[in-house]
């Protein structure tokens, strides 16, 4: 359930062994050795990729050669994302994002060197993201076009411009974007949960921001939040594909190398969510044809230990057609969909129960479907059996995601944003441990009434909205 | 200082093509009791993909005056259990081992998507063998994906894409033609009305193996896998050809050439403006006009998202493209998305660019930008095996060979600026195009 907006509109192997051998991505990326790099710090290694620090700024570079095609995917990942907005300044981030493609004095569209000139006439599959802890940056490009491409990605870091004409004109391109998202009442619908689950914790604002701060905010502010986070300490450089480590390293000292660290301290997020102390409604009347229900719960931070448990939680009740929440909502004619996702960003996440309801169900017939669920899991457990073909699906994906360099990036790009990029590895070996025991205790812990949020979407016809207004 | 920047600039913008050619040597094609089956052989370890395709798709129910529904209930029904096990083993069986396989109705294809490790792929091709030759076809799971079908009309009557797509495809391709789509509300009386038997005749009449392709894309060895589609689908007789010999949508004088779609509470409406090309895929022209329109509309460097988007800031969301051309004549088509208050303003910006593209052509320097650039994400995506898989399916479906796989960026690089401004003025109208506005629309 990533709120993940994109300035783009268009936008190995692991075999059954794996299971005995936790920890252990078996491919050909776990080959791969660290090298020795002037000007780089040797960090650590953990399933084929390796961790350097640049000594002079701090920027941090995690390294995966893989050679099985003859592409690269270069990504860098900025920690500043919608969590570091304030009321008046929410969409900034996502705002700032894409400014970030207006140029510079070095590459910009009149010369011919604008970063979209650049990744277009190569070829490269590109594009930029915000979400709540993150916003990064990345292409998927031939693997000899990578140094012309970090050269503009290097300079954007320090060297933008932020012109208030160009604000102006991507004010009006954001707000589409967020008019976009607004046509599907499903989204508003987990808005607005969204909004009322979290009453301090900057999760509780959409990522885009709302329609008047995206509007109003100021190319000041903007360039304060550019000057506050864009710095090498608060960057993560990550580059999977048919590299050669050390000269990939000397092509990043390159450009990135020039910086110096941030002359301040990066501002910590102190914030705090309070204890929730009962069940939050909200109900979004808009036109529309069939209506959700979500049941949002509070579940604890990415890097918590019982998210794996969650997680295998989350599978047993809606992966697939031999899941219990298929079996129970959509076999039986209440839902067409029905899912169970948790978030694993930063902080506090939330935990989403979603029925898209079928042709004559109400919502409280499936809120109720979906409530006996939780509480069948709570009072009576889950087998063995659910377990164990839970943790086959994570095995299968753990090779799934080494399909294509740009899949790896994605998922590593995540975990770096939650704090810690080595989840990547271990968040599936701790799947391989985790016990319907677990599964129930976890159940228990989180899923209570008074930590939850329920929206319902009621569809109505539009004569009636009319006479709403 | 400037002319420093501008070698530099030089040097940047000297991109080396990907070293990547001789794909098709590596391509293991046969035909397998009359499966066109082709392995493509990656270094991916443990990953395969399987994508395939059989002619029993929407436009073979239209062509028959069927029941409008049957194709998509048809192909709901086979995830739905077989004669030899119901619908839950087959998923346990799946899920149990991480893979997953969907099958999926277009306007003449019914597509398989499947993808599993190396050790379970021969279960896999057994469980697609099995629900194409076996479905049950109980009445219980039809009720049930009759409902679900119902469903997903009533939604897609409320998406605001999904209107304006069958608003465009309705008024560029006359009725009869196979691209030409019925409507949400005939689907959905079709579907309230269709019974098990006009399924069961369908899947008679349609599925065989005859025109099936199967693509098989990551860690196979197609000497050791084909003994296994062969056990699975020995004896399965039957099948038809894709509708390649339809009548080309000749563009006509339209009554209007604006059809409003009015859906309340949308707060951006989507512009789409186009026509029918009466060109295919293979046809000469078609190349050229692929690449002149993206010239035009494809990424952040098109005419289009330049000048509406990031000079104009109308649009979060504007592209050109030339579509529905698998197998028989297609349509090109601009689609943007603008808030009520811009429409105006955003449609005219969008005329305007597409009258000056029309009436004086693109530039050699365009030209040379948009070359490289479609040869190059072609050849990205390519890299995994999903890419490769949908890339061997869409060139086979459009009656090329597999050595269209590396003929593709030459023939790209060889396209010349007379081509492309001669297909742009010989194929498109702009004064002839259909303009559909979807969402709610301001008051005139």
């Amino acid at each position: 359930m990533q709120r993940v907006f994109s300035r783009r509109s268009f936008h190995q192997f692991l075999v059954r062994c794996a299971a005995a051998i936790p920890g252990a991505l078996l491919s050909a990326h776990a080959l791969a050795a660290p090298v020795e790099a002037p000007g780089f710090s040797y960090v650590k290694s953990l399933g084929g990729i390796d961790e350097y620090r640049l000594d002079s700024n701090g920027l941090q570079v995690l390294l995966m050669p893989d050679h099985s095609a003859p592409v690269a995917t270069f990504n860098v990942t900025y920690r500043v994302g919608s969590r570091n907005e304030v009321t008046g300044s929410t969409g900034s981030t996502h705002l700032l994002e894409h400014l970030m493609f207006k140029g510079s004095d070095k590459f910009n569209y009149s010369a011919g060197t604008s970063i979209d000139q650049y990744l277009e006439r190569v070829g490269a599959r590109y594009n930029a993201t915000t979400s709540v802890d993150r916003t990064n940056y990345f292409a998927t490009l031939a693997a000899q076009n990578v140094d012309g491409y970090i050269a503009i990605e290097a300079d954007r870091m320090r060297n933008l411009w932020l012109h208030e004409s160009d604000r102006q004109s991507e004010m009006t391109v954001v707000r589409n974007e967020f008019e976009r998202g607004k046509n599907d009442p499903h989204n508003l619908l987990h808005e607005e949960i969204t909004a009322a689950a979290y009453e301090a914790l900057p999760y509780h604002h959409p990522t885009i921001g709302w329609r008047s701060d995206i509007e109003h905010v100021t190319i000041e502010t903007l360039r304060d939040f550019y000057n506050t986070f864009y710095w090498p300490d608060n960057a993560t450089v990550t580059v999977v594909g048919d590299i050669e480590p050390k000269a990939m390293l000397a092509m990043i000292r390159k450009y990135y190398g020039v910086y110096i660290k941030a002359p301040h301290a990066i501002p910590v997020v102190y914030t705090e969510e309070p204890e929730q102390t009962g069940p939050r409604r909200v109900v979004v009347k808009k036109p529309g044809e069939l209506g959700s229900v979500v049941i949002a719960h509070k579940i604890p931070s990415g890097l918590s230990p019982d998210q794996p448990a969650i997680a295998v939680m989350d599978s047993i009740l809606s992966d697939g057609k031999d899941s219990r929440l298929y079996r129970t909502l959509v076999d039986t004619g209440l839902a067409l969909t029905a899912s169970a996702h948790g978030g694993t960003f930063h902080d506090m996440n939330l935990h989403f129960m979603t029925a898209n309801l079928a042709p004559g169900t109400t919502q409280s017939q499936a809120e109720k479907a979906l409530l006996e669920q939780i509480e069948l899991i709570k009072t009576q457990g889950v087998t063995a059996e659910e377990v164990a073909q839970a943790r086959q699906q994570y095995r299968a994906d753990r090779a799934y995601r080494l399909d294509g360099t740009d899949s790896v990036v994605e998922e590593l790009n995540e975990w770096i944003a939650t704090g810690d990029w080595t989840q990547f590895v271990r968040f599936s070996d701790a799947v391989e441990k985790v016990t319907p025991a677990a599964v129930q205790r976890v159940a228990k812990t989180y899923f209570n009434e008074d930590q939850s949020t329920t929206g319902w979407f009621v569809p109505v016809a539009k004569g009636k909205l009319e006479s709403m207004k | 200082m400037k002319s420093l920047m501008v070698a530099a600039s030089i040097t940047l913008l000297t991109a080396a093509p990907l070293a990547w050619g001789g794909m098709a040597e590596h391509v293991d094609r046969k035909k397998i009791d009359g499966i066109d089956v082709i392995g493509y052989p990656t270094t991916i370890k443990d990953v395969v993909t399987i994508m395939g395709a059989l002619p029993a798709g929407d436009a073979f129910a239209a062509a028959d005056h069927d029941n409008v529904a049957v194709a998509t209930l048809t192909a709901m029904m086979l995830d739905r259990g077989t004669t030899k096990e119901d619908k839950f083993d087959i998923a346990k069986k799946l899920e149990g081992v991480g893979a997953s396989l969907r099958f999926n109705v277009q306007d003449q294809a019914l597509q398989i998507q499947a993808r599993c490790l190396k050790l379970d792929l021969p279960l896999v091709i057994d469980l697609i063998a099995e629900q194409l030759r076996m479905p049950a076809f109980s009445q219980g799971e039809f009720a049930k994906a009759r409902q679900q079908f119902i469903g997903q009309l009533k939604n897609a009557m409320d998406n605001v894409q999904e209107r304006s797509a069958e608003a465009f495809k309705r008024a560029v391709f006359p009725l009869g033609h196979p691209n030409h789509e019925p409507s949400i509300d005939e689907y959905l009386t079709a579907a309230q009305t269709l019974t098990l038997d006009e399924v069961r005749a369908f899947y008679r009449k349609y599925y065989g193996p005859d025109h099936m392709t199967l693509v098989l894309v990551g860690d196979v060895n197609m000497s050791r896998i084909q003994g296994t589609v062969a056990n699975a689908f020995r004896g399965w007789k039957g099948g038809v050809d894709y509708l390649r010999d339809a009548k080309p949508a000749n563009l006509t004088e339209p009554q209007d050439h604006t059809i409003a779609v009015e859906m309340p509470g949308k707060t951006s409406i989507i512009l789409a403006i186009g026509q029918s090309t009466g060109l295919r895929y293979k046809d000469p022209d078609t190349l050229a006009l692929m690449v002149g329109t993206a010239v035009l509309g494809s990424g952040f460097t098109g005419r289009l998202m330049h000048a509406v988007r990031d000079n104009e800031g109308l649009t979060y969301s504007i592209s050109a493209a030339v579509n529905n051309n698998t197998f028989t004549d297609g349509s090109w088509q601009v689609l943007a998305s603008f808030a009520p208050q811009l429409l105006d303003r955003g449609t005219a910006s969008t005329q305007r660019e597409l009258q000056h593209w029309w009436a004086d052509g693109v530039s050699d320097e365009e030209l040379a930008a948009r070359k490289t650039n479609l040869i190059g994400t072609y050849q990205v995506g390519l890299a995994d095996t999903s890419g490769m898989a949908r890339t061997l399916l869409s060139t086979v479906l459009r009656g090329r060979d597999v050595t269209w796989l590396d003929q593709y960026p030459k023939a790209v690089d060889a396209v010349t600026l007379l081509q492309v401004n001669t297909a742009i003025k010989q194929h498109l109208r702009p004064e002839m195009m259909i303009v559909v506005k979807t969402g709610s629309l301001p008051k005139t």
